[in-house]
C-alpha cells in the first residue's frame, strides 16, 4: 500500500533477502506462514452478529492488523421499499483515520471505496445468498447490512476483511418469523341461522388456486436470537499471494506489501469440501502478470485458501460453544 | 489525586448479565433490545424477624406466615404463579383471603405483559393495607436469578425461575431458622399456587410444596364464601371430571391474533364495537370505517360470543347475504325460559329450547325486507374483551335446589340489569340467599362448547329495589366513581376549610393579585330550586354611551385546583359529576363544590368574569376577560327571576338589570335561530321527592320552561363562545374546544321516510337552519305534541357533542351543529365540568393572569384527558337517565296501587307510536317521559312499508283495526316485577284503539 512509502534501499533489502535461498522475512516467518490470528465472536451485543479480528497481535498486545465486523439485519419492503425478492446483502468497509494516520481524508475515502467494493462484489453475489433473508414472498424481506471498520492497518487488510465478515456471518443469527395470513373461508359463507347446511366444499388435488395471501409476520419467540444464516459455510475467505518474480509467499506486513510489484487475491468458497470454487479474483499492482503463471498460482491459493478455511472453521465453532454452553456453565458455577 | 477505578464487567458475562429480545415495532422493523441485569446477594425476603435480611421498609410478612389453613398447621405463605393473578384476581381481593402472599418480580412482570388492568389492580392490591404481601425481586438475586436454557419458551423458563424462587424461600427460611440444640423445630412453608398442571407436576417431582387454587381455598377457614369467587378455569383438566365427550362445539373457534391483524391490515377484516340489539338479543351490529351502514350479525352463531361493548373483528359476507335488520322484539327470557343450566353445554336438537330460538330466527327471516340491505357478517376474533363486574340479578328457575339453608353448590343463571347482555352461568353456594338481590358477576370466560358466558359472583349489592342497591347498581353499571375523596384530595383543599374568605383588599394580597373588584356590581345567580353548586352569576348595567355592558361571572375553580395535584387528578379522572334523582357525585369536594367555589349571595368570591360592551341592537362591542372578586346580591331562582321581572312596579336596579338581561338575551335568540340553530327537544321529567330524607317520589312532571331559563342559558352560550375565540386564537394547537358534528344524513332516512308516508311531511337536513325550518313545519293542528315528538325523533338521529383537542382535528369541524356556531367550547360549569376547569386554565394562561402549565400545551395529554371526560360524560347522562326511570318506575308503582285500591282501573296514558316491530309496537309516553314495548302474540299484519300494523278482530266482526307510527294510542301501565329474577318491569297493553291484552 502507497501509504508506508519505503526508500530504494528498504525494499531492495527486504526483496532480497525474500529471494535469497532460505527466504528471511523481519519476523522470521517461512513464507507460506500466517502470523497470529486472534478472533472473538459476539463483540458488538446490538448487533445480530459481530467479530473482532487481529492479525499479527504483538506479545504486548498491541499492533497487528485490526478489524471489526458488525451483521445487522433490518426489515425491507419488497412491494414499495427497496427490498430485494428473497433477500439481499449490503457491504461496506470504513477505515478509521486512526489507522491510517498519514492519509488524508480524500485517500482515506478512495481506500474506503476500494475496500467496500471488493467486499460487498464477492460476498453479495447472488451464489452466496443464503436462503433464509425471505420474511414473506413478495412483501418483506431482510435486508443483511455488513459494516467493517479497519481499525488498524498492518498489512494483509485483505484477508484480515474477508475473515472478519466470514466470522460475522458465521455468527448472524435471523430472527424466527411466522407468517400471518388471513383467507376468507370459502366453505362458509354466512348463513346465519341455528341449523346452517354446510355442505363440506370437497378439496380436489387438482384445485391449484389455493392463493398465499400471508400479509404480515409476527416474531415467533421474541426472546430467541434465532436461526443462524443459512449456508453459513460457504462464506469465502481470501488469500492474498504476495507477488515476487519466482515466489509468492502469504500474510505480508506492511512493509512487505510496500516492497512488493503484485498481489493476487483470492476468493474461494467451500460450498463443498472437495471442490472449493473461486468467488473472486483481483490483481494488484502495476504490470502484468503471465497467464500461465496465474494458473499455477491459482491452484496454490486452493490449497492455503482450504487450511485457512478449516483453522477458521475450528475456531468459530470454539466461539459458539464458549459463548453458550461455556457461559452457562459459568453462570451456575457462580452460584 | 483522585483515584479512578474502571470496574469492567467481562464479555464473556454477557449471557448473565444481558437479558437480549426482539421487538417488532408499529411499522414493522424488528429491533434488538439489550437490558442489563445486576445480580445481588441483599434483596430481602421479607420476612419478620429473619435473620439474614433486614428490611426497614414496608409491612413486612408475619414470621410463621398464616396458621389458620387446614394442611399447614405449621405456618405457610403462599407464592402465586402467573397464572393464579390472570384469571383469580377477585379471590385474591377478597377481604376473606389473608394468607400473606409471596409476589416475584417473574410473575409481576407477567401480569403486566398479559394484561394492563390486571396489572394494575394488583398493584393497588400490594398497596391495601389489610393484605400482607411482599414483592421479591428474584430477577435480580444472585441464587433466583435463571437464564434461559437453549430452546426453551419464555413461559417455561418463567415457571421454572417461579419454582426456583419457591424452593429458594423454603430453603431460605430452613436456614435462617434457629435449631436448639439439634431440635428442627416444624417451620412454615411457601406453597406454589399455581392452576397450571404441568407446572405443578414438576413442582412435585421438585419437592416443592405446591397446590391448585380450588385446592388450597377447600383448606381455608372460610372456604364457601371463597369457593364462589373462584373463577372458572379448565385448571382441573388433570383432576377427575365428568368426561367432555359428546360435547359438540356451537361455535367457531377465533382466528389467532396474527392472522387478524393480517386480515385487517388487507382490509378483508373490519375492526369495531359490538353493539347488541336490546329489542333483539339474537342480533348485534358492528359500525365500521368501511361502511357507511353498519355490519349486523344476526344469530348466535355470526355474534360468536360476543358481549356488548367488546372491540370484535368482524368477516363481511357476499353482498348477496345482506340483510335488513330484524324487525321482531326477541326478548331472550322468553325465548329461552325453560334452558336448563346443566346442559346448556349440550348442543343437540333435542333441546327444546334451541329449537325455540331457531323457531323464532326463522320466522323472523322470512320477514325481513327486502329494502333496507345492511352488509351482515360474523365475528372471527376479539381484539379486546370489555368485561367488567355487571349488576344482575339470580334466575329462580334455574335453582335445582330453593332450600335456603341448602349450601350445595349449583349453577345458575345470573341475568344481566342491561338488556344488551347475555345471562351468565354461574356457580354458587350461597344461590338461595342470592335470590331477590342484586349482585355483582363477572364474566371469566366463554367456551366455544358453552351457549352461555361463565362468570363466578363478586359481592352482593342488597335487595332488589332498595334505594341503596339500585343506587350502587346504578353507578357501577354507569362505571361512576363514587368513592369518597381520599385524604390526599383532601389535603388539597384550603387548610381554613369552610372558614375561607376573600382576604380584605390588599397590594400583598396572593388572591388580590391581578383581580378587578367588582364588588359594586348588582350581580346575581339564577339557578333552579335547591341549588347548592352556584357556579355562574349575572350582572347587566347601561353605560354612558347607551350600549349595555353585560357580564356572565364564573366561579374561579382554578384558582383552587391547582393542575398535576392529587384532587386535580381525582377531577380528572371522574371528568363531571353525575346528577341521580336522589344523589349527586361531585367531582370536586363539597367544600369547594357547595361553599368556597359556590357563588353563593351577600359573600365576596373569586370568579372569572366574561364582559361584553353589547350594542342595543346585542351586538358585541367589545369583549374582555378577567379575574375578579364580586359579591352576588341575590339568588333567584328561575320562577323568583321571572317573577321579579313582570312584577311592574318593581324598578330597583336588581331588577332592571335582569330586565335588561332578558331583553338582550331575547335578541341573541333571535340572531342564533337565524343563524341555523336547532331548538332540540329531549324528554325530561322531573320527579318530586316530599322530602330529603324519605325521597318517595311523589309525581312525576315534565321539566317547563320559563323565560329567565332560556336568558341565562343565552349569557352561558355567548360566554362559551367568546372564551372558545380567546383560547383558540391563543392556543391554537390544545385549546379545549366543544364540538357538535353534523349528523350523516343516512341518519334521518328513517325518520324523513315515515314522515312522508304517514304525515305527507318533508324533513330537509341540508343544514341545521334547513332541518330547524322544516322542523318548525312539523305540525299537526290536532295534536300539539306531535311537533315535540318528531323533535324528539330528530334529536336521536343527531350525532352526541364532544369534546376536542383543537390541534387534533382539522378546522373546518370545529362547528357546533346543535348551536349553529362555528367555535364552542365549555366554560360556564367548572365545579362540575373537568373540561371547564381547562378551559379557565387555558383563558387565565391567554389574558396572561397565570402561566399554563406544561401539560396543557401537550396535544397528547389534552386529548387523553377530553377522551376520559367525553367517556364519563356520556355515563353520567346515561345513569342519570336510568336514575329517574327508576323513580318513574318507583312513582307508577304507587299510581298502580292507589288506582287499583280507590276504582280498581289501571293506570292508563295517551301515548304515541313511534316505532313498528313485526310482533310490536314502540310507544313513547310523553307525560312520563318513558318508553315502552306492547308486544302482541297473535297474528296481526305488518307493513313495514307504510309503517303500520293490522289488527284483525275478525270474531267480533268489527273492522280490523290499523294503526301506524305518530297515532296516539292510550296504553295501560302495570309495573310487575319479573318472578324469576325479581327485575322490575314496566308492561304495557293497549287500551285503545284496541284492547290488546288478549291479543
Amino acid at each position: 500500500m502507497a501509504f508506508k512509502t519505503l526508500s530504494k534501499s528498504e525494499k531492495a533489502y527486504i526483496q532480497s533477502s525474500l529471494q535469497a535461498s532460505s527466504s528471511f522475512r523481519s519476523d522470521g516467518r517461512a513464507l507460506q506462514d500466517y502470523r497470529t490470528v486472534a478472533l472473538e465472536t459476539g463483540v458488538v451485543p446490538l448487533a445480530n452478529g459481530s467479530a473482532r479480528i487481529n492479525i499479527g497481535k504483538g506479545s504486548d498486545e498491541g499492533g497487528g492488523t485490526e478489524i471489526l465486523a458488525a451483521a445487522k439485519l433490518e426489515v425491507e419492503d419488497v412491494e414499495h421499499g427497496d427490498g430485494v425478492e428473497g433477500g439481499r446483502v449490503s457491504c461496506s468497509v470504513s477505515c478509521s483515520p486512526s489507522a491510517y494516520p498519514f492519509a488524508s481524508s480524500g485517500t482515506l475515502d478512495d481506500l474506503q471505496h476500494d475496500y467496500t467494493s471488493l467486499v460487498h462484489s464477492a460476498l453479495s453475489h447472488p451464489s452466496l445468498r443464503p436462503a433464509n433473508l425471505s420474511i414473506l414472498r413478495g412483501k418483506k424481506s431482510w435486508l443483511l447490512s455488513l459494516d467493517l471498520v479497519v481499525l488498524s492497518d498492518c498489512g494483509n487488510v485483505y484477508d484480515a476483511l474477508f475473515m472478519a465478515a466470514r466470522a460475522a456471518m458465521w455468527d448472524t443469527k435471523v430472527p424466527r418469523t411466522r407468517s400471518v395470513e388471513y383467507r376468507a373461508s370459502k366453505n362458509r359463507t354466512g348463513g346465519g341461522t341455528g341449523d346452517m347446511e354446510v355442505d363440506d366444499e370437497q378439496q380436489s388435488g387438482l384445485d391449484t388456486r389455493q392463493v398465499k395471501a400471508a400479509t404480515d409476520f409476527e416474531l415467533e419467540d421474541y426472546w430467541d436470537e434465532g436461526e443462524p444464516l443459512a449456508g453459513r459455510e460457504t462464506w469465502p475467505v481470501c488469500i492474498t499471494l504476495n507477488l515476487l518474480p519466482r515466489l509468492h509467499f502469504l500474510d505480508a506486513t506492511s512493509s512487505e506489501e510496500a516492497a512488493i510489484p503484485h498481489r493476487l487475491l483470492l476468493a474461494y468458497s467451500f460450498a463443498s469440501r472437495s471442490t472449493p470454487t473461486l468467488q473472486g479474483m483481483q490483481l494488484l499492482g502495476p504490470g502484468e502478470v503471465d497467464l500461465v503463471h496465474i494458473k499455477a498460482l491459482i491452484q496454490e491459493g486452493e490449497k492455503y485458501a482450504s487450511d485457512l478455511y478449516t483453522s477458521l472453521n475450528t475456531k468459530l465453532k470454539d466461539e459458539d460453544i464458549r459463548r453458550t454452553d461455556k457461559a452457562r456453565l459459568r453462570f451456575a458455577a457462580v452460584r | 489525586m483522585v483515584e479512578i477505578t474502571i470496574r469492567k464487567r467481562q464479555r464473556e458475562d454477557a449471557v448473565i448479565t444481558q437479558r437480549k429480545f426482539f421487538k417488532k415495532t408499529a411499522r414493522g422493523k424488528v429491533i434488538k433490545v439489550i437490558r442489563e441485569r445486576y445480580l445481588r446477594d441483599d434483596v430481602v425476603c421479607g420476612i419478620d424477624g429473619c435473620r439474614e435480611c433486614y428490611s426497614t421498609v414496608g409491612p413486612l410478612l408475619p414470621f410463621n406466615g398464616a396458621l389458620d389453613h387446614k394442611l399447614f398447621p405449621h405456618g405457610h405463605f403462599v407464592l402465586p404463579d402467573t397464572n393464579v393473578f390472570l384469571a383469580q384476581m377477585d379471590l385474591l381481593e377478597s377481604t376473606l383471603f389473608t394468607s400473606p402472599i409471596i409476589l416475584l418480580q417473574t410473575v409481576l412482570e407477567e401480569v403486566r405483559h398479559r394484561s394492563l388492568p390486571l396489572y394494575n389492580r394488583l398493584k393497588t392490591l400490594v398497596k391495601v393495607d389489610d393484605k400482607r404481601t411482599w414483592i421479591f425481586y428474584n430477577e435480580y438475586r444472585s441464587e433466583t436469578a435463571v437464564v434461559r436454557e437453549e430452546d426453551e419458551s419464555p413461559n417455561d423458563r418463567n415457571d421454572r425461575g417461579i419454582r426456583k424462587g419457591t424452593s429458594w424461600y423454603n430453603s431460605h427460611i430452613s436456614v435462617t431458622r434457629p435449631t436448639t440444640r439439634g431440635q428442627i423445630t416444624p417451620l412454615p412453608s411457601v406453597v406454589l399456587l399455581t392452576d397450571d398442571v404441568a407446572n405443578r407436576l414438576k413442582a412435585e417431582k421438585e419437592g416443592i410444596p405446591c397446590l391448585s387454587v380450588r385446592k388450597y381455598v377447600e383448606g381455608m377457614p372460610k372456604a364457601s364464601q371463597l369457593l364462589d369467587l373462584l373463577a372458572a378455569t379448565d385448571s382441573e383438566a388433570l383432576e377427575p371430571t365428568v368426561a367432555a365427550g359428546g360435547r359438540g362445539a356451537i361455535y367457531e373457534d377465533y382466528l389467532p391474533t396474527g392472522e387478524l391483524a393480517a386480515g385487517i391490515k388487507a382490509g378483508k377484516l373490519h375492526q369495531g364495537h359490538f353493539n347488541a340489539n336490546q329489542f333483539n338479543y339474537l342480533e348485534g351490529s358492528v359500525s365500521v370505517p368501511a361502511f357507511e351502514k353498519r355490519i349486523l350479525l344476526v344469530g348466535r352463531e355470526n355474534m360468536n360470543r360476543s358481549v356488548d361493548g367488546d372491540i370484535v373483528v368482524v368477516e363481511v359476507f357476499d353482498e348477496k347475504e345482506w340483510k335488513a335488520p330484524a324487525d321482531e322484539v326477541i326478548d331472550q327470557e322468553v325465548t329461552l325460559k325453560n334452558d336448563d343450566v346443566e346442559d346448556s353445554d349440550e348442543e343437540g336438537d333435542n333441546n327444546e329450547a334451541i329449537v325455540e330460538e331457531r323457531k323464532a330466527l326463522k320466522t323472523e327471516e322470512a320477514a325481513r325486507r327486502a329494502a333496507e340491505k345492511q352488509p351482515t357478517g360474523r365475528v372471527v376474533g376479539i381484539i379486546k374483551r370489555n368485561w367488567r363486574a355487571y349488576v344482575c340479578h339470580i334466575d329462580s328457575t334455574s335453582l335445582t335446589s330453593s332450600n335456603a339453608t341448602s349450601l350445595s353448590q349449583q349453577t345458575v343463571f345470573a341475568t344481566p340489569v342491561s338488556r344488551l347482555l347475555p345471562r351468565i352461568r354461574m356457580r354458587t353456594r350461597q344461590a338461595p340467599t342470592l335470590i331477590g338481590q342484586k349482585i355483582l358477576v363477572t364474566i371469566d370466560k366463554w367456551d366455544i362448547t358453552s351457549r352461555y358466558p361463565e362468570g363466578h359472583f363478586v359481592r352482593a349489592l342488597g335487595k332488589v329495589e332498595s334505594k341503596e342497591a339500585e343506587q350502587e347498581s346504578l353507578l357501577l353499571e354507569f362505571d361512576v366513581p363514587y368513592r369518597p375523596f381520599g385524604k390526599a384530595i383532601l389535603d388539597c383543599l384550603p387548610s381554613e376549610g369552610e372558614q375561607w374568605v376573600v382576604p380584605p383588599k390588599s397590594e400583598t394580597s396572593l388572591e388580590w393579585r391581578d383581580r378587578e373588584d367588582l364588588r359594586d356590581l348588582n350581580i346575581c345567580s339564577i339557578d333552579p330550586p335547591n341549588c347548592q353548586d352556584i357556579d355562574d352569576a349575572l350582572h347587566a348595567r347601561r353605560l354612558p354611551n347607551g350600549n349595555i355592558e353585560a357580564g356572565v361571572h364564573i366561579a374561579d375553580v382554578s384558582h383552587f385546583v391547582l393542575p398535576d395535584n392529587p384532587m386535580d387528578d381525582e377531577a380528572a379522572s371522574r371528568g363531571t359529576t353525575v346528577y341521580l334523582v336522589d344523589k349527586r357525585i361531585d367531582m370536586l369536594p363539597s367544600l369547594l363544590g357547595t361553599n368556597l367555589c359556590s357563588l353563593r349571595p351577600f359573600v365576596e368570591r373569586l370568579a372569572f368574569s366574561v364582559i361584553w360592551e353589547l350594542s342595543p341592537g346585542a351586538e358585541i362591542v367589545n369583549v374582555r376577560f378577567t379575574k375578579s372578586v364580586i359579591a352576588s346580591k341575590f339568588a333567584f331562582t328561575y320562577a323568583e327571576a321571572q317573577k321579579r321581572k313582570d312584577d311592574l312596579k318593581l324598578h330597583d336596579d336588581l331588577t332592571e338589570s335582569i330586565r335588561m338581561l332578558n331583553t338582550v338575551a331575547q335578541k341573541l335568540k333571535a340572531g342564533r335561530m337565524t343563524a341555523g340553530a336547532l331548538n332540540l327537544a329531549s324528554p325530561e321529567v322531573k320527579i318530586h321527592l316530599d322530602s330529603s330524607e324519605s325521597s318517595d317520589p311523589i309525581d312525576v312532571e315534565q321539566k317547563e320552561m320559563l323565560e329567565t331559563n332560556s336568558l341565562v342559558e343565552e349569557f352561558m352560550l355567548l360566554a362559551n363562545i367568546s372564551v372558545a375565540r380567546k383560547i383558540q386564537e391563543t392556543f391554537p394547537q390544545t385549546a379545549v374546544l366543544r364540538r357538535h358534528l353534523p349528523p350523516p344524513s343516512a341518519n334521518f332516512e328513517k325518520l324523513q321516510d315515515i314522515l312522508k308516508k304517514r304525515k305527507g311531511l318533508n324533513l330537509d337536513v341540508s343544514s341545521s337552519g334547513a332541518l330547524a325550518a322544516s322542523l318548525d313545519k312539523c305540525l299537526d293542528p290536532t295534536e300539539p305534541a306531535f311537533n315535540t315528538l318528531v323533535r324528539i325523533m330528530a334529536t336521536r338521529c343527531m350525532l352526541s357533542a364532544e369534546y376536542f383537542c383543537s390541534g387534533s382535528v382539522s378546522k373546518e369541524t370545529f362547528g357546533h351543529y346543535g348551536l349553529a356556531s362555528p367555535i364552542y367550547t365549555h366554560f360556564t360549569s367548572p365545579i362540575r365540568r373537568y373540561a371547564d376547569v381547562l378551559a379557565h386554565r387555558q383563558l387565565s394562561a391567554a389574558i396572561s393572569h397565570t402561566p399554563l402549565h406544561a401539560s396543557l400545551h401537550s396535544k397528547t395529554h389534552v386529548e387523553r384527558v377530553l377522551g376520559v371526560v367525553n367517556r364519563r360524560h356520556r355515563m353520567a347522562q346515561m345513569a342519570g337517565r336510568a336514575s329517574v326511570e327508576f323513580y318513574v318506575g318507583l312513582a307508577l308503582k304507587a299510581r298502580v296501587e292507589k288506582s287499583l285500591k280507590v276504582h280498581s282501573g289501571k293506570v292508563t296514558e295517551e301515548a304515541f307510536v313511534i316505532r313498528t316491530f313485526r310482533n310490536g309496537l314502540g310507544v313513547f309516553v310523553s307525560k312520563l317521559g318513558l318508553e315502552g314495548l306492547v308486544t302482541f302474540k297473535r297474528e296481526t299484519q305488518f307493513d313495514a312499508e307504510n309503517y303500520t300494523f293490522t289488527i284483525p278482530v275478525a270474531e267480533t266482526g268489527d273492522k280490523d283495526v290499523t294503526i301506524a307510527v305518530f297515532d296516539k294510542v292510550v296504553v295501560s301501565i302495570d309495573v310487575e316485577k319479573d318472578r324469576n329474577t325479581q327485575r322490575g318491569k314496566v308492561k304495557m297493553t293497549l287500551v285503545s284503539p284496541i284492547d290488546s291484552t288478549a291479543l
